[in-house]
């Protein structure tokens, strides 16, 4: 395996890092100092981030920098404004900033209040899926030392620095990890995403200017300040800058949570990092980056993990949640779970959504159980075209039909054979599937 | 009735965390889930509506919306197996099928003894440890159905 | 305001309101599910898309309830890609849809049906079995909810809270096992409860009181005014063959009710279906005896001639051209009018009912009429030695039993039905509300119009004519009647 310069978890593997006083021998806060004591001011923050070419981690890969600079200034809007981070980690597939949270609350504390510093936040709220008890207490302690060593609250290191940091928790809906359903729910209502505009930079958080940000996303930002812009263009692609943490789940040999730069080949991950598909097996395909980019057959493996080569395949980076399938996958039955997941998670609002994510979901189980139309194959793209994209509110529905519209199109033999033999042919002859449980609803 | 005073005290001391009350909505249901019975029960509702000045329907409309808020006593502990593509991919049909033989309870239900109550989740973010089950609010991950009824035959 | 065009008008645009109102208002068809006029828009049913260009930016289709106005903005509703997305919206909508419309009391009315026929979406590609709900989920003495068919446009949900201001409503649970629900199946509450069956596009909510009642194709729609406060909302009064009053329902009157009637007013159509009603009657030496209207009028003209003041009471339901005539009667009598006005009824709310029930109260003061409470006029009676009862409810207001307890003062009435007792010498029937046209006069000072939604009974002429009948035989100088 070649060896790539790494930063992101480096802190992570000391042991006791998620205490104040390691994680402070081992330079967590060093760039919030620097901030503080050499009176850097927000906007050259922002400066370095933009510069530094920073796309954000949770799946969209918008630049950074450029976000922060949506907020409008404060000179001229002095309402209250805030920062809510993203750790309602959901993507299947994603399994990454819970990495960072468990094992370097300090690292990402800082890089909220950098975050904050950037866009003149007086509150972060960080929004924690409701299952992830352990990340969410390993923060919460975090926090406590931080608040009582003086890095967070009133007077930051004795500036004029105020910044407060709330944990906030989730309560399972993978809707709440897309921004506007994050900030209904923070707000405590059903998490029904907003329409856009107006945007969280000027409508946020109760109204007000707010900027979302992922738990990975932040957690860059001191590794910036301290070491520079040209620093992290060194890592990565021109247009994808910097390390990212690739988890990697299903069939390989060791499935992880893995620091790589953007631009290594999916082929490097899955046979020299993972070790290889799993019993010796081959591969069949990938998804790229969490279950709502589409798959991409095994023909794509020398495609390199980096936004524009995923984009050019058709599929998406996302979160860079690699779920790898060897030969003997049922690539219906694959997307039949996915599909359920989208149904299951639909919060309702939007027709085509909450409507076409069962639809979808009924079509796929019905080919796997070999009650499938040879027409159902290509109503399941129509379908998609129907819901995405750009069709509804927020982009669920598009989560929904991208891999869809995907497996159809690189897999499309294998439903044909579903439909021909009237059974799952992955299944030994005459058996069907256990019908274990129809729904995800856990009441 | 009313809610405890611990837990007003505490929700008291959460709403100084946000500039709206509702805001410590779900984090108080949460709690009330945990010291009150596992679920969140219509005299729940009640008291959090009465507490955060809302219409009981409006707790109820944002308690529903939530997988993680139960509406239902479950049984004295719950076993969440997830079931999404990672996990699927690493065995969680069996998994699953280990799981309500051990406990005797049937998805999304509960053992007649009312000891377990299993569900299946969708994506917990443990996919790099897949497949994996949580037991009572904590995560168990890299299960073998073996693995899994030891674990299972251990609780109390 | 903002210049605009849409379908190549230019047009001036409210610019704080979103795009599908400047379309509706320009005759521009936009269907429509969650939107309502009256709400706050969620643009959560997709259905109002148009197409949309600005500036040197591409055609870009959007769904109309979310989009501001915005100066030069180009919008073609017509547009075949915003028709060929509404109907892949439609297709969604319609698929868990039971299309019971033969059963279906919104059929004939239903925003769901009426489009999906418009959009040839007669027949849908879902193979999948359909959402089985509760199809019959009562929400209290007022509305049925019929889960199957809500689309979730939460239209129900927004309205109790941004109208009455009462949550009661929720959708419940989330994606496609999203529900309607009260509060662990309360009933509802409230004098509003009705409107929910207005605001509903489909017929997942409909009034218990018009359950199969009849097909809204047969009915007879009319304009009129509530009378059941002084409020006087604007409405529709909806007639089955020409018999049958079987709606009340609010119609948009931007200064009066926007879009509201309470459910007082609603259900009060009941009260117009009473069967029995007179026409005229007179006392002979047998008693009170069915009479044509001319014999009726001249007892009643023999009674009141010569007679010293007569007292004149007018119903608070007295329409303003009726008080006219009622005040050409009493100058001729030289005598004073006056009108009952009841008890407050306690409805009173913050948002429609005045809790005053008495249309016309406003009008008959304008007009000089004297309020008397229901005990001042039948004490004024008591010492009276005849008098004029006049207008739909009258003999109710002042208590028909106190009345027919007392052989005087000796009195005419004009009202729907005749008073039983020794006291009565002429009854002349008189048409109901929704059987005359005449104004009211609200609250606020605006008139509010009742036109004719079903004739009156055979041979019941308006009360405007029967008192300028009375009028003119009681005139010293008139000619004898013709």
């Amino acid at each position: 395996m070649s060896q790539h310069p790494t930063y992101l978890l480096d802190r992570a593997k000391i042991e006791g890092a998620h205490t104040l006083a390691v994680a402070q021998k081992h330079g967590a806060y060093e760039a919030l100092r620097k901030i503080l004591k050499e009176g850097i001011t927000y906007a050259q923050v922002i400066q370095v981030v933009k510069d530094s070419g920073l796309r954000g981690r949770g799946g969209a890969g918008f630049p950074t920098g450029m976000k922060w600079s949506f907020m409008p200034d404060p000179a001229k809007d002095p309402r209250p404004r805030y920062l809510a981070v993203n750790a309602d980690e959901s993507e299947p597939g994603t399994c990454k900033d819970r990495v960072l949270m468990e094992q370097d609350p300090h690292g990402f504390i800082e890089g909220c209040l950098v975050a904050a510093y950037a866009i003149r936040a007086q509150a972060v709220y960080i929004y924690v899926r409701g299952e992830y008890r352990h990340p969410y207490n390993r923060v919460f302690q975090a926090l406590a030392e931080a608040r009582k060593a003086g890095l967070v609250g009133k007077r930051i290191l004795g500036s004029d620095f105020d910044c407060e940091v709330w944990m906030h928790k989730g309560a399972g809906a993978y809707i709440c990890g897309e921004e506007t359903g994050l900030m209904e729910s923070l707000e405590g209502k059903r998490g029904h995403p907003r329409p856009k505009p107006p945007f969280p930079a000027m409508f946020g958080l109760w109204g007000q200017p707010t900027t979302v940000n992922n738990v990975e996303t932040v957690f860059n930002a001191p590794f910036i300040v301290n070491r520079g812009a040209a620093w992290f263009q060194s890592m990565g692609t021109k247009t994808s800058t910097g390390n990212l943490l690739v988890g990697v789940s299903g069939h390989v040999n060791r499935p992880g949570v893995y620091e790589l730069p953007f631009g290594v080949s999916c082929r490097e991950i899955v046979e020299d990092v993972c070790g290889g598909v799993w019993k010796g097996k081959r591969l069949k395909g990938f998804f790229p980056g969490g279950s709502s980019t589409g798959v991409l057959p095994a023909s794509f493996l020398d495609t390199k993990l980096e936004h524009d080569a995923i984009k050019a395949t058709g599929s998406m980076l996302g979160t860079a949640a690699m779920i790898v399938m060897d030969e003997d996958t049922c690539m219906v039955r694959a997307h039949e779970i996915i599909a359920r997941f989208y149904e299951h998670e639909s919060c309702g609002q939007c027709s085509q959504c909450r409507e076409g994510t069962q639809w979808l979901h009924q079509i796929f189980r019905r080919i796997e159980n070999g009650e499938g139309r040879h027409e159902d194959i290509d109503m399941l793209v129509t379908l998609s075209q129907g819901m995405a994209p750009g069709k509804t509110i927020c982009a669920l529905s598009d989560a929904a039909a991208i891999p869809t519209l995907a497996v159809v199109k690189h897999f499309r033999s294998e439903f044909q054979e579903h439909v021909e033999k009237g059974a799952c042919p992955h299944l030994p002859a005459g058996t069907r599937r256990p019908v274990l449980a129809g729904h995800g609803a856990a009441h | 009735m009313a809610l405890p005073q611990n837990l007003v005290a505490e929700f008291n001391e959460l709403l100084t965390h946000y500039p709206h009350k509702q805001a410590a909505l779900i984090p108080a249901l949460h709690r009330c889930q945990e010291e009150l019975g596992g679920w969140i029960s219509p005299q729940t509702m009640e008291d959090c509506a009465a507490f955060f000045g809302l219409e009981p329907v409006e707790v109820y409309g944002v308690a529903s919306f939530y997988p993680m808020f139960r509406m239902r006593p479950p049984g004295k502990h719950v076993v969440s197996v997830c079931h999404n593509i990672s996990c699927a991919l690493r065995g969680s049909d069996e998994l699953l099928a280990k799981v309500c033989e051990v406990t005797g309870a049937p998805v999304h239900g509960t053992s007649a003894d009312g000891r377990f109550s299993v569900n299946t989740v969708e994506c917990q973010g443990a996919c790099a440890n897949a497949p994996m089950f949580d037991l009572d609010g904590v995560y168990h991950e890299d299960l073998t159905p073996e693995k899994a009824a030891r674990i299972l035959g251990e609780v109390k | 305001m903002t210049k605009i065009t849409i379908n190549g008008r230019s047009i001036e645009a409210d610019p704080t309101k979103p795009l599908i109102h400047a379309c509706h208002a320009n005759g521009a068809e936009v269907p429509m599910y969650c939107y309502h006029p009256g709400l706050s828009p969620v643009g959560s049913c997709r259905i109002c898309q148009v197409e949309v260009q600005q500036g040197t930016g591409p055609a870009r289709v959007v769904v109309a309830c979310r989009t501001p106005v915005a100066e030069g903005m180009v919008v073609n509703t017509e547009a075949p890609k915003a028709h060929e997305t509404r109907r892949e919206c439609l297709e969604f909508l319609l698929k868990n849809h039971p299309l019971d419309c033969p059963i279906c009391d919104k059929a004939g009315e239903c925003d769901l049906q009426d489009y999906a026929f418009a959009e040839n979406q007669g027949e849908g590609r879902t193979h999948e079995p359909r959402r089985k709900l509760d199809k019959r989920k009562s929400l209290g003495d007022v509305i049925v909810l019929d889960e199957e068919r809500c689309i979730l446009c939460s239209r129900c949900v927004r309205f109790m809270e941004e109208v009455p201001k009462t949550p009661q409503l929720t959708v419940s649970d989330l994606g496609s096992r999203s529900t309607i629900s009260t509060f662990m199946d309360r009933p509802l509450s409230g004098n509003y409860q009705g409107n929910l069956a207005d605001v509903c596009p489909v017929g997942a909510l409909t009034l218990k009181q018009f359950r199969f009642q009849a097909r809204v194709w047969n009915l007879k729609k009319s304009l009129s005014t509530c009378g059941e406060c002084s409020r006087g909302c604007a409405i529709t009064v909806e007639v089955l063959r020409g018999q049958d009053v079987k709606r009340f329902r609010p119609r948009y009157n931007a200064s009066v009710n926007q879009w509201w009637m309470c459910d007082t007013g609603r259900f009060s159509s009941a009260r117009h279906n009473a069967t029995e009603r007179i026409v005229a009657a007179r006392r002979t030496s047998r008693g009170l005896e069915v009479a044509g209207l001319e014999e009726a009028l001249a007892a009643a003209a023999a009674l009141l001639s010569g007679a010293p003041a007569p007292l004149i009471v007018a119903s608070p339901f007295t329409t303003q051209e009726e008080a006219k005539e009622l005040l050409a009667l009493a100058k001729v009598l030289g005598a004073a009018a006056h009108f009952v006005l009841p008890a407050p009824s306690g409805l009173k709310d913050a948002l429609l009912n005045t809790g005053e029930p008495a249309p016309n109260r406003r009008g008959l003061a304008e007009l000089g009429f004297a309020p008397l409470s229901p005990a001042e006029a039948r004490a004024k009676l008591a010492g009276a030695r005849c008098a004029v009862l006049a207008g739909e409810r009258v003999l109710e207001l002042l208590g028909r039993e106190e009345l027919a307890r007392s052989a005087s003062p000796k009195v005419v009435t004009f009202d729907t039905h005749a008073l039983e007792g020794a006291a009565a010498e002429a009854c002349i029937g008189i048409p109901e509300q929704v059987e005359k046209t005449g104004t009211w006069i609200n609250i606020d000072g605006h008139a509010g119009k009742l036109h004719v939604a079903r004739p009156a009974p055979k041979g019941v002429g308006p009360l405007t004519r029967s008192l300028q009948a009375l009028t003119r035989l009681l005139q010293p100088s008139s000619a004898p009647a013709r």
